[in-house]
């Protein structure tokens, strides 16, 4: 059993399928991790995602356009984040006690919209998604091509997603700021800059990127909704984003870590190992749990991370 | 752009009761208006919902009682919220604690099964109360000696105690025998619940849960544990300076809290299935924030919001069938109630103050 999945083949389609995993988690964390670089928690990422994972596979159903499903995604993620956004930043409600609320309206809103979409139907029908697009030349690489570059087009998005973060927050003027209204919002705000207007960008930014993740989970890679499908997986991407000390590039890593055990756990079922599906599912919370508890450093979180900011 | 018309707005100092009570009324209302266009979505007529909705839930004595009974566990939980909350400690775990409390009844209880209701009542009690409390202190421990943030710890234990309970009964050593389900075999008729009227299914969990609430009542506001779970949701920090073990503090309160959600777990599969299946004890943690929260983390209220909450549960059954519309609608409008409600009681933190005659 151990010797089939040494085989080369096998690695390739495990390390495949953490890419392809990867993909949703990712768009959230980065977007989550935006957010928090500006100083706002956005705890509502699961309710988030689940309404753009719900909206993606209900939008392509009317529409006959998956990409129509996945922009009413982003704009439904959009939407999510703006209520959050509102909530948070202009009445300063708590961060964690609104996330919750999103959360919560996301599952049922969902339910609710897909029940009463489907009351008739036996069964709630399928919608098609997308195919990979190997990327020419690139994909006949031995190894690396299959791996990386044959995949869809939602996670070449991601995996680019991941300089292009790390060039805004760290190379632009607009990164400096948005960096600056979580570290030191006063000093924003003395230049005369507007903090609130930055995080209310950087927290819709989160949202559109969790609808989209959300997204992929529907018309990205299966043909229906499943209620309370995301499973964990905004919370992940929040876990995601300590672990990976708010910095693109660890949380890629972090993000991989996470997926590889998923995408594990899906070759082991598959040979038929006979270890009880329910402890591999469980790793990746047991991970996330240890990952946070063995971390050496804690620093690297902005300093005013889930507190508001008042003009005094 | 309010500063350009002379006003600014401002944190009000402390928050009354009047606006308090009036943000739930804002509340309330705004939520009734938005479900009857939710119900307009649908095509049916909000008036014929509403009707059916409060006729599902206290329209004869046994709809009444079954009201109850759906409260029983959301009184649990909103308890176990509220305690945590009000130390400022964000524990969103009632949902895995309920698990760990029913478990571990069951575990207990299955050893004694045969004894006297006088033996194993008092074991399925202290068993859950154990079991809730021990998985809500494993997210204190990480807190104070990992500096694991409790909302992460907590929402992961959630995750991963569905997946202990699955294992324990799918061919597990748990699992009904012959039985297809996922899911124990009836429990010992010793062990259950007493009814408390014929021809109803209100159970003697609904008084635990009614004692419960006059325990935390009082703890809250005659004992000096209340006075530091109190301190400590104002300023731990203040608490330390004093010479309060802050840890101490965290991880009785993650203790009391998780014990009343494992009541509910033991309630539910005690009182109302029989039998102990993940379906029988979902989502009473996560209802139970909401319930805490609107019932102003105050012990009675969280009472009176159990109540409603059973009430809208219990009337959205018979609305499916009289209406059609998906029950499940009733867990959109809870969601949007709490929002409406934060919103409300932030708005009612402010005032508009003039700065420029």
């Amino acid at each position: 059993m151990i010797a089939d999945l040494l085989e080369t083949s096998i690695i390739i389609s495990v390390l495949a399928a953490t890419v392809r995993i990867a993909t949703p988690i990712l768009l959230a964390a980065l977007g989550e991790m935006i957010a928090e670089r500006s100083g706002v928690y956005n705890m509502g990422l699961e309710g988030t995602m689940l309404m753009g994972a719900f909206t993606a596979y209900i939008g392509a159903y009317y529409t006959g356009s998956l990409w129509l499903g996945v922009v009413i995604a982003m704009i439904t993620g959009g939407l999510m984040s703006l209520i959050f956004a509102f909530m948070v930043i202009t009445l300063k409600v708590e961060q964690i006690v609104t996330g919750l609320a999103l959360n919560l309206l996301g599952s049922g809103l969902s339910i609710f919209w897909l029940r009463a979409a489907f009351a008739n139907a036996g069964q709630t029908p399928t919608t098609p998604f997308f195919d990979t697009v190997p990327l020419p030349l690139l994909s006949d690489i031995p190894f690396l091509g299959p791996i990386l570059f044959d995949q869809k087009i939602l996670t070449y998005v991601a995996i680019l997603l991941v300089p292009a973060t790390w060039y805004f927050l760290f190379r632009t003027r607009y990164g400096l700021e948005l960096r600056c209204a979580g570290e030191n919002p006063k000093a924003l705000d003395i230049k005369g800059l507007n903090v609130a207007a930055r995080q209310y960008a950087a927290v819709i930014f989160g949202g559109l990127m969790a609808g989209l993740g959300g997204a992929f989970l529907t018309v990205g890679s299966a043909a229906r909704f499943v209620p309370e499908m995301t499973n964990g997986r905004g919370w992940l991407a929040i876990v995601i984003v300590i672990a990976g000390l708010w910095r693109p590039v660890p949380v890629l890593l972090a993000t991989l870590v996470f997926s590889f055990l998923d995408a594990l756990q899906l070759q082991i079922q598959g040979i038929g190992v006979a270890i009880p599906y329910q402890l591999l599912l469980a790793m990746p919370y047991v991970c996330a749990i240890l990952a946070l508890a063995i971390r050496r450093s804690h620093s690297g979180a902005p300093a005013m991370l889930g507190i508001p900011y008042w003009r005094r | 752009m309010i500063e350009r018309l002379g006003f600014r707005i401002e944190p009000r100092s402390e928050t009354t009761a009047k606006g308090r009570a009036l943000a739930v009324g804002v509340a309330l209302a705004a939520s009734l208006v938005l479900c009857a266009l939710l119900f307009l979505a649908v095509g049916v007529s909000p008036f014929a919902a509403f009707q059916s909705l409060a006729q599902g839930a206290f329209g004869t004595w046994r709809a009444a009682t079954e009201t109850l009974v759906k409260a029983t566990p959301l009184i649990f939980t909103g308890l176990a919220t509220a305690i945590a909350f009000r130390a400022r400690l964000w524990n969103i775990g009632a949902e895995g604690q309920v698990f760990a409390g029913a478990m571990f009844a069951y575990w207990c209880q299955s050893a004694l099964a045969g004894n006297s209701a006088w033996i194993q009542l008092p074991v399925i009690v202290l068993g859950a109360m154990v079991g809730g409390g021990l998985y809500a202190g494993l997210a204190a421990i990480l807190k104070t000696r990992f500096r694991v943030d409790e909302v992460i710890s907590t929402v992961m234990l959630n995750y991963i105690i569905v997946f202990a309970l699955s294992l324990l009964l799918l061919k597990g050593p748990w699992s009904e025998a012959g039985g297809f389900f996922e899911q124990t075999a009836k429990v010992d008729p010793g062990s259950i619940l007493p009814i408390l009227f014929d021809k109803t299914r209100l159970h003697l969990g609904f008084l635990l849960a009614l004692v419960a609430a006059a325990f935390v009542y009082l703890m809250m506001k005659k004992s000096p544990v209340g006075f530091e779970i109190r301190a400590a949701g104002s300023n731990l920090r203040a608490l330390e300076v004093q010479g309060t073990n802050s840890r101490r503090v965290i991880l009785m309160v993650m203790l009391i809290s998780g014990a009343l959600a494992g009541l509910a777990g033991m309630s539910e599969v005690y009182g109302v299935h029989y039998r102990l299946k993940a379906g029988a004890i979902t989502s009473y943690g996560y209802t139970g924030i909401i319930v805490a929260i609107l019932g102003l983390l105050n012990p009675w209220g969280v009472v009176i919001a159990a109540i409603l909450f059973g009430a809208l549960v219990n009337g959205a059954t018979f609305m499916q069938i009289k209406t059609g519309v998906p029950s499940a609608l009733i867990y959109a409008i809870e969601a949007i109630l709490l929002l409406f409600y934060l919103a409300g009681w932030a708005a009612s933190s402010f005032k508009l103050k003039r700065i420029k005659p």
